[in-house]
C-alpha cells in the first residue's frame, strides 16, 4: 500500500517535470517579447538615471554600469537575470517599480475568475446532464441551442447587453470594484463581470458533459444499476454523471487559460483593476514596462493555471499518471 | 434484360443514392445550417459589393446627423435604415465597409496562418521524424491563448492592421495544422501513394500532386470554419482598441465607439456586436452540421 502511494507521487512528480519542459520554450518566448518591448523604449534610461545636468562622460559610465553598451544577446541575459530577482523595471508613466504595480491587480483577477468558475461550472453540468436525459425533446434543443449561442458571442457582446440591460437599469452596479468579497457592495460589483465571463463558460461545459453523459447513460454498468432497481435520479447522478465528469474537468481545464484570456475584455469593460486591464490600458498609453509585465503575469499565470490542474487531473483519474 | 442495362440501371442507382446523401443535400435538409449558409452568403455578397451597395459615404461625418435611430429621414429626403454614429456617419454604409474589414481580415489570417498550418501538418504526416517536435509546437501553440498574442504583438508591433492579423494568423496555425496531419495521415495509407513511390516521384511530386491534392476538401472544409473563429477573435482584439485605428471601419472598434452612448443611443454599439454575432454563430451551426454530415458515425 505505501509504495503504491509513493509511486503514484512518482507518476504526478514526473508529469509535473514534463509540464515543465514543455513550458520552457513559452516562458523563453514571452521573455524575449518582453525583452523586446523595454528596447522599443523611445529613451535611453542612462541619460534620464544620471539627470539633466550630467556630462557625457557620466552617461556613458552608467551606460556601462547597466550593461548598455554590451550586445543585444548579453543584454538579454542581463534582463534574464534582472527579471529571476523579480526586477520588471519602473512605469514610464507613474515612475513606481512595475512589481509594485502588477501586485495590486493580481488579486481581483484571480477573484473574478473565481466567481465566474463558481457559478458557471455547476450551471454548465446541469445544462448539460438535462440535455443528455431528454435527448431530442425540446429542452435539449433548447439547451444546445443556448450553448451554440455562447459559443458564438464575443465576450463584449454579452457584457454590452448586460451593462445596457441590467447595469443601465439601475439594478446592479458595473463600473470597477466595489471592495473585498464579503462586503455587500464587492459581492454586488462582481455579479455583472462574473457574469459576462462565465457566459461564454457554460457553452462549452454544457455540451461536453451532453455527450460524456449520453456515453455513460448507454454503459452497461448503468443497465445493471436500472436492472438492480435504482431510482432515474440514482441512476444519473450516481453512475451516469459520475463517470462523465473525467472529460468534462479535461475541458474546463483546457478553458480555464482562455478565461485569461475572455477576463482581459471583461476587467477592460467593467474598469475591474486587474492584470488584463492593465496589459491593455499599458499598451495603448505606450508605458512598455508595465505592458511587458503584465504580459508576463499573464502568460506565467496561465502556465501555472496549467500545471495545476493537470496535476488535479492526474490525481483524479489514476489511469492518466500511469500513461 | 441484358447484363449490360443491368450494370447500367446499377450506376444509376447508386447514383441518384450518391446524390441523395451528397454533403451539400444534407446539409440543406437541415433548417438551421441551410439557413445559416444563406444569411452568410448575403453577408459575404455584402461585404464584397460594399462600394457598390452602400447607400452613403461611411466616412463623411456630419455634424447635423450626429447619433440619430435607426430608420431616420434627413431634412433631404435620405434615408439612414441604421441611424447614425457619434459623428454622423450612416451605419449601414458602415456596417457593409466593416463587414468587408472584419472579414477580409479573417480571411488573411486563416490564409496565411492556414497556409503554414497545411504545411506543418502535411510535412508532419509525410516525415515520420518531424511528427513528434512539429506537432509538441502545435500543442504549444495551441494551449496558449491567442488573445495574449494579440496583446503581446499589438505591443511589440503597436496597435493596428498588421499586428492584429499576425496574431490572428498565429492562432489560426494549430487547427489547421492539426485537421492536416489527421487527413494527411489517412492519404498517407492508401496504396496510390505507394504506387507513386514506385513509379519514382520525389517527394515533392508526391506531397504536392498526391497528398495535398486528396486531403484539400477537408482542409477548405474546416478552414472555412476556422474564419468564424477568426472572425471571433479579431473583432475582440479589435474591440480592445489592438486593431485598426479610427476611422476605419471594423466591426470589433465600431462597437468600442459606440459603447460611450451605450445607455442614450443603443444602437451605434449594438448593431455591430450583434452583426459579429450572427455572423459566428451561422459559421458554428454550418460547422456543426458539417460535422455531422461528415462524421457517420454521429449521424443516428
Amino acid at each position: 500500500m505505501k509504495t503504491d502511494t509513493r509511486g503514484a507521487m512518482d507518476d504526478v512528480f514526473a508529469l509535473i517535470v514534463q509540464r515543465l519542459i514543455i513550458s520552457i520554450p513559452v516562458l523563453l518566448g514571452v521573455l524575449l517579447i518582453g525583452f523586446l518591448l523595454l528596447q522599443v523604449v523611445p529613451t535611453d534610461p542612462a541619460i534620464i538615471l544620471a539627470g539633466p545636468t550630467a556630462s557625457q562622460a557620466e552617461v556613458e559610465a552608467i551606460r556601462q554600469q547597466l550593461g548598455l553598451d554590451r550586445p543585444l544577446w548579453e543584454q538579454f541575459g542581463l534582463y534574464l537575470l534582472r527579471v529571476l530577482q523579480f526586477d520588471l523595471g519602473r512605469s514610464m508613466i507613474s515612475n513606481r517599480p512595475v512589481l509594485d504595480e502588477l501586485q495590486a491587480t493580481l488579486g481581483p483577477t484571480f477573484e473574478l475568475m473565481l466567481a465566474c468558475l463558481v457559478w458557471a461550472i455547476p450551471a454548465g453540468i446541469v445544462l448539460g446532464t438535462q440535455a443528455a436525459r431528454r435527448r431530442g425533446q425540446w429542452t435539449d434543443r433548447v439547451i444546445m441551442a443556448f450553448s451554440v449561442a455562447g459559443v458564438s458571442m464575443p465576450i463584449f457582446v454579452v457584457g454590452l447587453l448586460l451593462i445596457q440591460y441590467v447595469g443601465g437599469a439601475g439594478l446592479l452596479p458595473f463600473q470597477g470594484r466595489g471592495g473585498p468579497l464579503w462586503t455587500s457592495t464587492g459581492l454586488l460589483h462582481i455579479i455583472l463581470p462574473a457574469l459576462t465571463l462565465g457566459a461564454v463558460f457554460i457553452g462549452p461545459v454544457a455540451r461536453m458533459t451532453r455527450t460524456s453523459v449520453l456515453e455513460t447513460l448507454g454503459a452497461d454498468y448503468v443497465r445493471t444499476a436500472r436492472a438492480k432497481g435504482a431510482s432515474e435520479r440514482q441512476v444519473v447522478l450516481r453512475h451516469a454523471l459520475r463517470n462523465a465528469l473525467i472529460p468534462v474537468i479535461t475541458l474546463i481545464g483546457l478553458q480555464i487559460g482562455f478565461l485569461l484570456g475572455g477576463a482581459v475584455v471583461t476587467e477592460t469593460m467593467y474598469s475591474w483593476p486587474g492584470v488584463g486591464r492593465m496589459a491593455v490600458g499599458a499598451i495603448s498609453s505606450s508605458d512598455f514596462p508595465v505592458a511587458q509585465g503584465a504580459i508576463m503575469v499573464l502568460a506565467v499565470s496561465f502556465i501555472a493555471i496549467n500545471l495545476v490542474v493537470d496535476v488535479f487531473y492526474g490525481y483524479l483519474d489514476p489511469r492518466i499518471g500511469q500513461r | 434484360m441484358t447484363d449490360a442495362t443491368l450494370a447500367e440501371a446499377d450506376a444509376r442507382a447508386l447514383e441518384a443514392l450518391r446524390r441523395k446523401n451528397s454533403i451539400t443535400r444534407r446539409l440543406l435538409r437541415d433548417p438551421p445550417a441551410a439557413l445559416a449558409l444563406g444569411f452568410l452568403v448575403v453577408v459575404l455578397l455584402g461585404a464584397v459589393l460594399a462600394p457598390w451597395v452602400a447607400p452613403h459615404d461611411p466616412f463623411a461625418s456630419s455634424m447635423r446627423l450626429r447619433l440619430k435611430a435607426p430608420g431616420f429621414v434627413s431634412p433631404d429626403g435620405a434615408l439612414y435604415l441604421l441611424g447614425t454614429d457619434a459623428q454622423g456617419r450612416d451605419m449601414l454604409s458602415r456596417i457593409l465597409y466593416g463587414l468587408r474589414a472584419t472579414i477580409g481580415i479573417g480571411a488573411i489570417a486563416v490564409l496565411c496562418g492556414g497556409g503554414l498550418g497545411v504545411l506543418i501538418g502535411t510535412l508532419a504526416a509525410y516525415y515520420r521524424r518531424l511528427d513528434t517536435p512539429l506537432m509538441r509546437f502545435i500543442d504549444v501553440l495551441l494551449s496558449f491563448p491567442s488573445i495574449l498574442f494579440g496583446l503581446a504583438l499589438a505591443a511589440v508591433l503597436g496597435p493596428g492592421l498588421f499586428s492584429l492579423c499576425v496574431a490572428l494568423s498565429i492562432a489560426a496555425i494549430p487547427t489547421i495544422a492539426r485537421v492536416a496531419r489527421g487527413a494527411a495521415t489517412v492519404v498517407m495509407q492508401q496504396d496510390y501513394m505507394e504506387a507513386g513511390r514506385a513509379l519514382g516521384l520525389g517527394d515533392g511530386a508526391l506531397i504536392w500532386r498526391y497528398l495535398l491534392l486528396n486531403c484539400g476538401s477537408t482542409i477548405l472544409i474546416y478552414a472555412t470554419l476556422q474564419l468564424g473563429q477568426s472572425i471571433l477573435l479579431g473583432s475582440v482584439l479589435s474591440f480592445l482598441g489592438l486593431g485598426p485605428q479610427p476611422p476605419f471601419a471594423e466591426l470589433g472598434n465600431m462597437t468600442a465607439d459606440g459603447r460611450k452612448f451605450l445607455q442614450a443611443f443603443p444602437h451605434v454599439a449594438t448593431i455591430p456586436a450583434l452583426t459579429i454575432f450572427f455572423i459566428v454563430l451561422a459559421f458554428n451551426v454550418l460547422g456543426d452540421a458539417l460535422r455531422d454530415a461528415l462524421d457517420p458515425k454521429l449521424r443516428q
